[in-house]
Formats: C-alpha cells, sequence, structure tokens
C-alpha cells in the first residue's frame, strides 16, 4: 500500500517528504511483526528506496551526499521504530500473562477455601496445575505439618509417581526447595518437584512428569510455585483453625471438670455429714434412743439423701448438656402436662406450702424435651419454695406473648439483688470470695445450696432456644422468666365425628 | 398364699435392704446377684409346684445386661416383670417397657414407691390368660368398658370415639405406665407412631371432660417423656 501511495506521488513530493511515508509504512509493519523481521524489512525497504526513488534511479549509487544521509537517517528511524514497538508489545504480552496468572490464582484460592478436606484440595491444585502445563501432575500433601512418611493416615498422595518421583517428592517437602530442570538443583532430571509451602515449612510437593521445557520459563514456573504456596498457606491455615477449636473444646471441658470438682468438694460434703451424722447415731446409739429420736433421725437421712439426689440429677444433667448438647429427645409436648407432671412432685414433697397456677386454656404444644422442661421448672419451684418463707405462697403463671410461651415462677422471699441476676446462673458463682464469709449475710445464706441447679436450668433452656431471666417481685421477692419458642404447629386430620 | 418374689440385684447392700423390707411386708424373697444366677433360679423355681409371681430386675449386672434376662423370660414364662435401674435415660426406659417389662423405678427410690408398684403389677398378674379388666372405678369416675359407659358423679360423659378407645387402652392397664408407642399403635395404628401430637391433643379433651383440675391431673397421670399412667382403681 505504501508502495502503491510512493508510486502515485513520485513527482508531485518531493524526496524527503517521500522517505517519510515509508518510515511510517515501517512503523506499522513493526505493529504486528517481531522485531527481528520488522528491522530486516526496513533495511530492505531502505535499500528498495534507494533502487527506485533515489536519483540516478534503478541503482543503487547515490549522487548527492545529502540523498545519502538522508537514506541512512531513514534506515536508523526505521529500524528504532520496529524494535521499540516490538519491545511494547512483548511487555504487553507479560503484563497479559501476569493478569492471567493473578487471575487463576484467585480463582484456586477461592476453591481451596470452599473445599472441605485435604484429598480434595490436592485434586484442585492438580487439575489448576495439569491446566497451566501439558503433563501429569503427582500431588503429595501431608494433612498436619511434619507427619511422618511412615503414617498413611498422615498424609494424601495423588497420582500415580513411581517409586522414584514418590521419593523425590518427599525430599522435596524435606528441603522445602524446588528440583529438577531450571531449578539450579538436579537439572538432569525430567521430572520438576515444587513443594508446597507454609509459612515455616513445607505441607506437601508436586511433581510436574516430563513438562515441555518449553513451558517451564521462569515466570510459568514462578506461578506453578504460587498456585502450590496458595494451597500450602490455606492448608496451614485449616490446620491452625483446627487445633484453635482443639484448644477450646479442651478448655471448656476443664471448666467443666472444675465444676464437678467443685461441686463435689462444696455441695456434697454438708448433706454427706448430716447423712453420716444421722445414720451413726442409729447405729451407734440405737439401743439408747427413743422411738421418736429415731424417727427424727430417720427422717433427716431421707431428707438429705433426696438433697443429694438432686444436686446430683443436675450436676449429671449439666454434664450431659455441656458435652453433647445435641443429645436431646424433642417431642410436641403440652405445657399443662409439663407443669401437672412438676406439681405432682412439688404437692408431696411439700403438702403445706400453698401454690397458684396461672395457666390459659388453648396454648400451643411445645416443641422441647419434656424431661428435661420438667427439670427446669421443678429446680426453680424449688428454689422458691426454699427461698422464701413457709407461708408465702409461690405462683406459676404462664401465658403466650407473640411467637413465644412465658412462664412465670414467682416468689415472695428476699428476692436477687441486681448485680446477682446474671451471676446465680453461672455454677458455684457464689464461691466467690466475699460472697464466702463465715459470717453469712441474708445475700449469702440465699445463695446457699443452689449450687448447680440454676445453671442447669440455663442449659436447658439453651438446648430449647429459650430465654432465662429474673425481675423482681413486688413488694419484695424473684421472679425468674422462662420464654419458650413456639414453632410452627403440627398438622391434625380430626374426622368430624371427633369433633 | 404367701407371693414369691426372684429379687435380681448386684448391688449386695440394696439387695440385703429390699430384702429386708420385702420379708416384711410378707413376701417370701428368692435373691441373685447376677443374670447367670437369676437364670438358675427362674428355670428351677419356674418348673416346680409353686412357681415364682414377680421378678424384680436390676439392669446393671455384672455378668450381662439385665435387658438380656428380660427377653430371656419374656419368651419363655408368664412372669411380670418390674425393671429397677440407675440409669436415667428415658430412651432405655421406654425401650423396656415397650419390650414387655410391667414396669420400672428410677433408683434411688424409696421403699413405699417399690411397694405400691409391686402391688399393681401384681394385681395385672394373667391378665394375658384371664378375662381382661372391663371396669374401673376411682373416685367420682367409673368406666365400664362393656357397656361403653363412662360417668363422673354418675352423670354420663360423653366421649368421642377416639376419646373412649384412649381411655379403655389405659383402663386395661390402670396403675401401669403406658408408653406413648403402645397407645399411638393401639389406638391410632403404626402408621401413627410418631404423631405424639395427637396423643396431647387428646389426652388433653379427656383430662377437660374427667379430671376436676386438668393442670393438676388425679386419674390421667403424665409420666414425662415415656407414657400416660391411669391412676389405680380403688
Amino acid at each position: 500500500m505504501a508502495w502503491a501511495l510512493l508510486w502515485a506521488s513520485d513527482g508531485v513530493l518531493n524526496l524527503g517528504n517521500l522517505a517519510l511515508l515509508l518510515v511510517l509504512a515501517s512503523a506499522m509493519a513493526g505493529m504486528w511483526l517481531s522485531a527481528s523481521i520488522s528491522v530486516a524489512l526496513s533495511a530492505l525497504s531502505v535499500l528498495m528506496f534507494n533502487w527506485l526513488f533515489v536519483p540516478p534511479r534503478f541503482t543503487f549509487q547515490v549522487y548527492l551526499h545529502q540523498d545519502l544521509l538522508l537514506l541512512v537517517t531513514m534506515l536508523g528511524v526505521s529500524a528504532m521504530v520496529s524494535y521499540l514497538m516490538a519491545r511494547l508489545r512483548a511487555l504487553a504480552d507479560l503484563e497479559g500473562q501476569h493478569a492471567q496468572a493473578v487471575e487463576e490464582l484467585r480463582a484456586l484460592g477461592e476453591q481451596l477455601r470452599e473445599s472441605i478436606d485435604v484429598p480434595s484440595q490436592a485434586r484442585l491444585l492438580q487439575a489448576a496445575l495439569q491446566a497451566r502445563v501439558d503433563s501429569t501432575v503427582s500431588v503429595l500433601l501431608l494433612k498436619e505439618p511434619s507427619a511422618p512418611m511412615s503414617d498413611a493416615d498422615g498424609h494424601v498422595l495423588m497420582g500415580a509417581p513411581n517409586a522414584q518421583d514418590a521419593q523425590g517428592l518427599w525430599s522435596c517437602v524435606k528441603q522445602c526447595a524446588a528440583m529438577g530442570p531450571g531449578t539450579g538443583r538436579f537439572e538432569n532430571q525430567n521430572t520438576l518437584f515444587l513443594p508446597v509451602r507454609g509459612r515455616a515449612c513445607a505441607l506437601g510437593a508436586v511433581a510436574l512428569h516430563e513438562a515441555p521445557l518449553g513451558q517451564l520459563t521462569p515466570f510459568n514456573r514462578e506461578t506453578l510455585q504460587q498456585m502450590c504456596d496458595v494451597l500450602g498457606l490455606e492448608v496451614e491455615r485449616s490446620h491452625t483453625l483446627h487445633l484453635a477449636q482443639l484448644a477450646k473444646d479442651e478448655a471448656q471441658s476443664q471448666i467443666l471438670r472444675n465444676t464437678l470438682l467443685t461441686s463435689i468438694s462444696h455441695d456434697y460434703r454438708t448433706p454427706l455429714a448430716n447423712l453420716m451424722g444421722a445414720a451413726s447415731a442409729i447405729h451407734d446409739q440405737g439401743p439408747r434412743l427413743s422411738a421418736q429420736q429415731i424417727t427424727n433421725l430417720a427422717h433427716s437421712v431421707l431428707l438429705e439423701a433426696q438433697h443429694l439426689n438432686r444436686m446430683t440429677t443436675n450436676t449429671l444433667q449439666l454434664a450431659r448438656l455441656d458435652a453433647a448438647p445435641w443429645q436431646v429427645h424433642k417431642d410436641w409436648e403440652s405445657l399443662q402436662e409439663v407443669l401437672g407432671a412438676v406439681l405432682a412432685k412439688t404437692r408431696v414433697r411439700y403438702p403445706h406450702r400453698k401454690i397458684d397456677v396461672t395457666l390459659p386454656t388453648g396454648l400451643p404444644l411445645i416443641m422441647c424435651d419434656a424431661m428435661l422442661l420438667v427439670q427446669l421448672l421443678d429446680n426453680l419451684v424449688e428454689n422458691a419454695i426454699k427461698y422464701s418463707p413457709d407461708v408465702a405462697s409461690i405462683h406459676l403463671h404462664v401465658a403466650q406473648q407473640g411467637h413465644a410461651i412465658e412462664l412465670r415462677v414467682i416468689d415472695q422471699g428476699l428476692g436477687i439483688p441486681d448485680p446477682w441476676k446474671d451471676k446465680v446462673f453461672q455454677a458455684f458463682e457464689r464461691m466467690h470470695p466475699e460472697a464466702a464469709q463465715p459470717d453469712a449475710s441474708d445475700e449469702t445464706q440465699l445463695r446457699r445450696g443452689v449450687g448447680v441447679g440454676l445453671a442447669v436450668c440455663k442449659a436447658i433452656a439453651k438446648v430449647h432456644g429459650a430465654a432465662i431471666w429474673i425481675e423482681d417481685t413486688l413488694p419484695h421477692g424473684a421472679t425468674v422468666c422462662v420464654a419458650l419458642p413456639v414453632d410452627v404447629q403440627p398438622e391434625m386430620h380430626i374426622t368430624p365425628m371427633e369433633a | 398364699m404367701v407371693l414369691r418374689v426372684l429379687l435380681v440385684e448386684d448391688d449386695r447392700e440394696l439387695r440385703r435392704t429390699l430384702r429386708d423390707a420385702l420379708t416384711v411386708e410378707g413376701y417370701e424373697v428368692f435373691v441373685s446377684g447376677s443374670a447367670a444366677d437369676a437364670t438358675a433360679v427362674l428355670r428351677h423355681t419356674m418348673a416346680s409346684t409353686s412357681p415364682l409371681d414377680l421378678l424384680i430386675l436390676d439392669l446393671g449386672l455384672p455378668d450381662g445386661d439385665g435387658a438380656n434376662v428380660l427377653h430371656r423370660v419374656r419368651t419363655q414364662f408368664e412372669l411380670p416383670i418390674l425393671i429397677i435401674s440407675a440409669r436415667h435415660d428415658d430412651d432405655n426406659k421406654v425401650h423396656l417397657l415397650d419390650a414387655g417389662a410391667d414396669d420400672y423405678l428410677v433408683k434411688p427410690f424409696s421403699i413405699s414407691e417399690l411397694l405400691a408398684r409391686m402391688r399393681v403389677t401384681l394385681r395385672h398378674r394373667g391378665t394375658a390368660v384371664q378375662a381382661p379388666r372391663t371396669h374401673y372405678q376411682l373416685e367420682a369416675l367409673t368406666v365400664d368398658l362393656g357397656k361403653h359407659e363412662v360417668r363422673r358423679r354418675d352423670e354420663l360423659v360423653h366421649l368421642t370415639p377416639t376419646e373412649f378407645k384412649l381411655l379403655a387402652r389405659l383402663v386395661r392397664q390402670a396403675g401401669q405406665v403406658v408408653t406413648h408407642r403402645q397407645l399411638l399403635m393401639d389406638v391410632w395404628g403404626a402408621e401413627y407412631l410418631e404423631h405424639t401430637h395427637y396423643l396431647r391433643l387428646y389426652m388433653g379433651q379427656l383430662r377437660a371432660k374427667l379430671e376436676l383440675n386438668p393442670t393438676e391431673p388425679q386419674l390421667l397421670l403424665t409420666e414425662p417423656g415415656v407414657g400416660y399412667r391411669l391412676a389405680e382403681a380403688d
């Protein structure tokens, strides 16, 4: 095209202008062709220009020095333009490769985060590497840092490396350095080994078997290594999370163990001492005691045994709910029945206490574990009775509040001071130094014997998604409130005869 | 006639306490501390002219689970069984009741509780061979299953067919606990075994019709997580 233009304008334009057109043409060639080709083309076109246009025409001779200078300048400018264009193109190419590599790394990282176990992570890396290089890929991945080779459960091996390559994978892990062509170590091998690096050590290695050397440019090798490192960091991260969870569980069970120990050392000694005293009195002094005295002693043995039984049940329940809160057998239950069971037990134990009940009819069924709910209410009622005067009545109040059923156990005792309203739900919170003074204030008296009772109530409420809190009764006393969530009611088909 | 009881319990102290307490009440008590020994005693006494009347069985035995003894006894003899167990999980309790135990007590229990359960269990002894009971009366309530009639203070109470079936099922085992599963199976049928909410609804209706105060029932008692028990008749 440029030549056509040159022919057309020959004679119209002078030589210098024609030369500029040629320079433009060779610059355009530089945009599409490689550097060396375009430089050669430029040289050729300068020669042709000399041959065709520079007087004397159709010879390589040059009459004027001016024309010679023009030719040389043309050659220089054409070569320079071609070279610059080619370099620009190379840079743009590299930029594109980088962007693609970054995109691939990002996608891999995302997939790895979503995958749940080590084998599927290894499979993802294998696929990603094979997409980048035409070669079969083996992946060795340790399930935790420094798992030994002998432990078959401690690592995952993907692909089918031969014995020598497997050996290579392990030594690559140990040395945490790449091996094979282009790495400066074991250059003569035709398998490239890359470590899967974590922050401190290798967590695995990959082997690229017989990868075409042309594809193993420094840039490509670097990208492959980065892909491996993405996996390494991900494995390390999930391992750290796992360790943190273990530590948390351990701490939790430590707290529970301490709770149980405290329970046994403090709460069990008093009733046991009373039991021992009464039983040994009957045993040792039996013949000298009156029938009335023996009956009294036996009665206190019975009471203490019941007390111990309640504490044991509560402590065990707390331990069970803490260890396996999912082992709760929920079913549709009627609050009337649950409340009825609690009342029946209480009436037997405290035949003379006055207990009022407000229970609306037509309440929805509750999805709960009946045994646990009975235990919760039983503890609340027991506390209410224990911590209020014998003549004062206890009030059980049930009402539906929107999507919850609110249960209130209302006593007229001394009440619970505000700072204690939350703390009483923690097991053994009353072991607080100032509360354990020998000169017991009203408050410490109040706290005696609660032990794990309210802690169990809270644990039971928690597995039912229920809230539990304490309010004041007016003019004095405590009200413990439990708000149970109401689920969508089950379907029932009632035949007309039943209606 | 003296009633003969076999007590299978591995704890020596509890065994002695219970034996003494039962002897004072006039029972003839055989004791056994292991599953193997209990099996031998059972084979020997059940074949004699005066077989046992009741088996009291602890679940945690040193040489095997008491549940195995329960299954063996159920298949071989016509003998009421009362389970005593320290295990507090209801699944197990329900499972044993469904497997044929007559009643259960969770340790620790008082002697009076044990005696009461024994009385009920003995009263039901042999219902499988005798005609099932058709009459029930406690305080103001009278049930006549034959005549399909329920009266409170001599007034006829109208029950729906399902309510009546449910009450009749409980009457047949008055004093004993009947599990949710047994009730759903016998009143509604096998496809309703998971539909406990029907039971809740109809028990509520029955209580509303029969109880003086449905919130504190005196007749239709709840065993949370296990089933229902109709109070023992007069």
